[in-house]
């Protein structure tokens, strides 16, 4: 039997809204769990979503894709990969897998909202794909690095993490809440889909997929390159639902959710992503700084797709550009520091070599946060390294849950971003993570941060074991420098010269 | 005698920590609290300066001999440590 092309029946097959009769339409479609912000049924008719597919060709795609990945995986299987890697690339493994593998089951569930209460037949459609394929990437990045635990066992930490109370989950946790599992339909379209995935997660995938390449490990690149085929489709469900919101006189409402999620991705993309780009990957390794590459993508492209929408440049802008030159920086000091604290080694990446590098990249770096790290090298070389290890907490901010830091040595500016608000204070690292407080304080105001549970007494004993405890690090989960201090040995009788200029 | 925590920021540091002192500790003291936390761990220490202590925000420095029970500075109020002549 002959078919009919998809293009001749798919604006029928999916026109699928209709007048309920035995219930109201908004009881049907209440307006917080659509988030339609009043815009009638008849007006989300128009989306248009720029990727159509049907579901015998979403399934006969996804299972070549599957199929590439889980062959490339076995066929390497009894390669050295684990043996042979930089630890620093195995440290990325460890961190990306427990921050984005059970994220993906949430992104799962905030598809499926879009599936349920999404006002337009298109958008539905759309995210039913969208909702198989963030399971796929669950289940990939939780098979992945499964082969690894029998070796390593902070690899459990791809499916522990958000089981537990470690700092950098409940960053994660508390971003993806904000973001996608506490939103309605349409705030999910704009903030997960369009900010969060447009904005972001091509840039993780994508330069995650060419350092994998680059690093050895084709059985990761072709894990994240399969993934992020998945991503650049659903992401464009936001799309059309930013020009519906917009042209039917939404922009105040649709801006300052694109300018929350932006303003919020970028915070966990700065902890995350940046480190392991600057820091973690071996400097014969790196193709650009974090730094360059968020100007490509964010600033380059990103910029251009929030414009051609209608819509404005966030207000804090220049402020987080401004922020591309230091606060990953202050994020990797921190996280070297509190090693212990997390389910990963860091690379301190700190060789005379990479302190070159970092100088050429982001000029005033050795008389900025060289400055922390010559302390710090000198205390190793003394044998002293009970003084590179924390005695006390970092304090986390109220929105982001990470340190409060900034820029030390020559550059000092370190500041505390406090907001009283009902007869509590609490603290942020910037403007920008106060205004996304002030936005709506009912919706934050009772989450206590890391410091504000050790202060109430829930940490016990109240000392760095206990703090260990709390957060589920046990004996050879608990993070230590990735390459055991070798490269210490590279300053001693030799102190860092900067290179000529 | 209360514990009472207070936010550190410490100059040339790059991250604010939580600092537990008591009421009873002169400006001196809280100063040195403060210093265990980061001088000779990323601060380089300054030979002969003295670390002076002062409220975010404020120019002039809180007398050395001070008590923190006698000011009006509120628990996890971010304080900055500042390295003086005297």
């Amino acid at each position: 039997m002959a078919l009919l092309e998809r293009s001749e029946w798919y604006d029928i097959a999916r026109a699928t809204n209709w007048t309920p009769k035995y219930v109201t339409d908004s009881e049907l479609f209440p307006d917080d769990m659509t988030g339609a912000k009043g815009v009638p049924m008849e007006k989300w008719e128009v989306y248009d979503e720029p990727y159509k597919t049907s579901y015998p060709e979403y399934v006969r795609i996804q299972r070549e894709k599957d199929a590439g990945a889980y062959s490339v995986k076995a066929a390497l299987e009894r390669s050295q990969m684990f043996e042979d890697a930089d630890p620093g690339w195995l440290s990325i493994l460890k961190a990306h897998y427990g921050a984005i593998a059970l994220g993906e089951y949430a992104a799962m569930s905030a598809e499926a909202r879009m599936v349920r209460f999404g006002r337009a037949p298109g958008m539905r459609n759309m995210a039913t794909f969208g909702m198989l394929d963030e399971n796929r990437h669950a289940q990939l990045q939780l098979y992945f690095p499964h082969e690894h635990c029998k070796k390593d066992r902070q690899f459990d930490w791809a499916h522990k993490a958000y089981h537990s109370n470690e700092w950098g989950a409940i960053a994660a946790r508390h971003t993806f809440d904000d973001l996608f599992m506490a939103r309605s339909a349409t705030d999910i379209a704009v903030m997960l889909t369009f900010a969060f995935e447009t904005g972001f997660t091509n840039m993780q995938f994508l330069g995650l997929a060419a350092d994998a390449a680059e690093a050895g490990d084709y059985t990761f690149s072709s894990l994240i390159s399969s993934i992020q085929t998945d991503e650049s489709r659903h992401a464009q469900i936001g799309g059309p639902a930013l020009q519906v919101l917009i042209s039917n006189g939404r922009k105040e409402e649709a801006q300052k959710l694109v300018d929350i999620a932006i303003a919020r991705a970028w915070r966990i993309f700065g902890v995350l992503t940046g480190p392991a780009m600057d820091y973690y990957t071996p400097l014969t390794h790196r193709k650009q700084s974090f730094k360059e590459f968020m100007q490509e993508w964010i600033v380059g492209q990103f910029e251009r797709s929030l414009i051609d929408l209608g819509l404005d440049l966030p207000w804090y802008w220049d402020q987080m550009v401004n922020e591309f030159d230091y606060q990953h920086h202050a994020y990797h000091l921190g996280v070297w520091f509190w090693r212990p604290t997390v389910w990963w080694n860091p690379a301190a990446g700190m060789t005379p070599d990479c302190r070159d590098w970092l100088e050429e990249k982001y000029p005033g770096w050795n008389d900025t946060f060289g400055k922390c790290w010559d302390v710090i090298i000198e205390n190793l070389l003394a044998g002293k390294p009970e003084l590179t290890v924390p005695e006390t907490l970092p304090v986390v901010c109220n929105m982001s849950q990470l340190p409060i830091c900034a820029v030390p040595g020559k550059g000092w500016n370190v500041k505390d971003h406090p907001l009283d608000y009902k007869g509590r204070t609490y603290h942020f690292n910037s403007e920008i993570d106060r205004w996304i407080f002030q936005q709506d304080p009912v919706r934050y105001r009772d989450h206590m941060t890391l410091v504000d549970r050790f202060l109430a007494g829930q940490i016990q004993p109240m000392n760095l074991m206990g703090a260990l405890q709390y957060m589920s690090l046990a004996p050879g989960e608990i993070g230590d420098d990735a390459h055991k201090y070798a490269w210490v040995e590279q300053y001693r009788n030799n102190p860092y010269q900067r290179k000529a200029a | 005698m209360a514990l009472f925590p207070l936010i550190s920021n410490f100059q040339n540091d790059f991250v604010l920590q939580l600092l537990p002192v008591d009421t009873e500790n002169t400006m001196d003291e809280v100063a040195a609290a403060a210093a265990y936390h980061s001088v000779g761990r990323r601060v380089a220490a300054q030979p002969g300066k003295v670390v002076r202590v002062r409220r975010q925000g404020a120019s002039d420095f809180i007398p050395r001999d001070k008590r923190l029970g006698e000011t009006d500075i509120k628990p996890m109020e971010c304080i900055e440590f500042i390295f003086a002549d005297s």
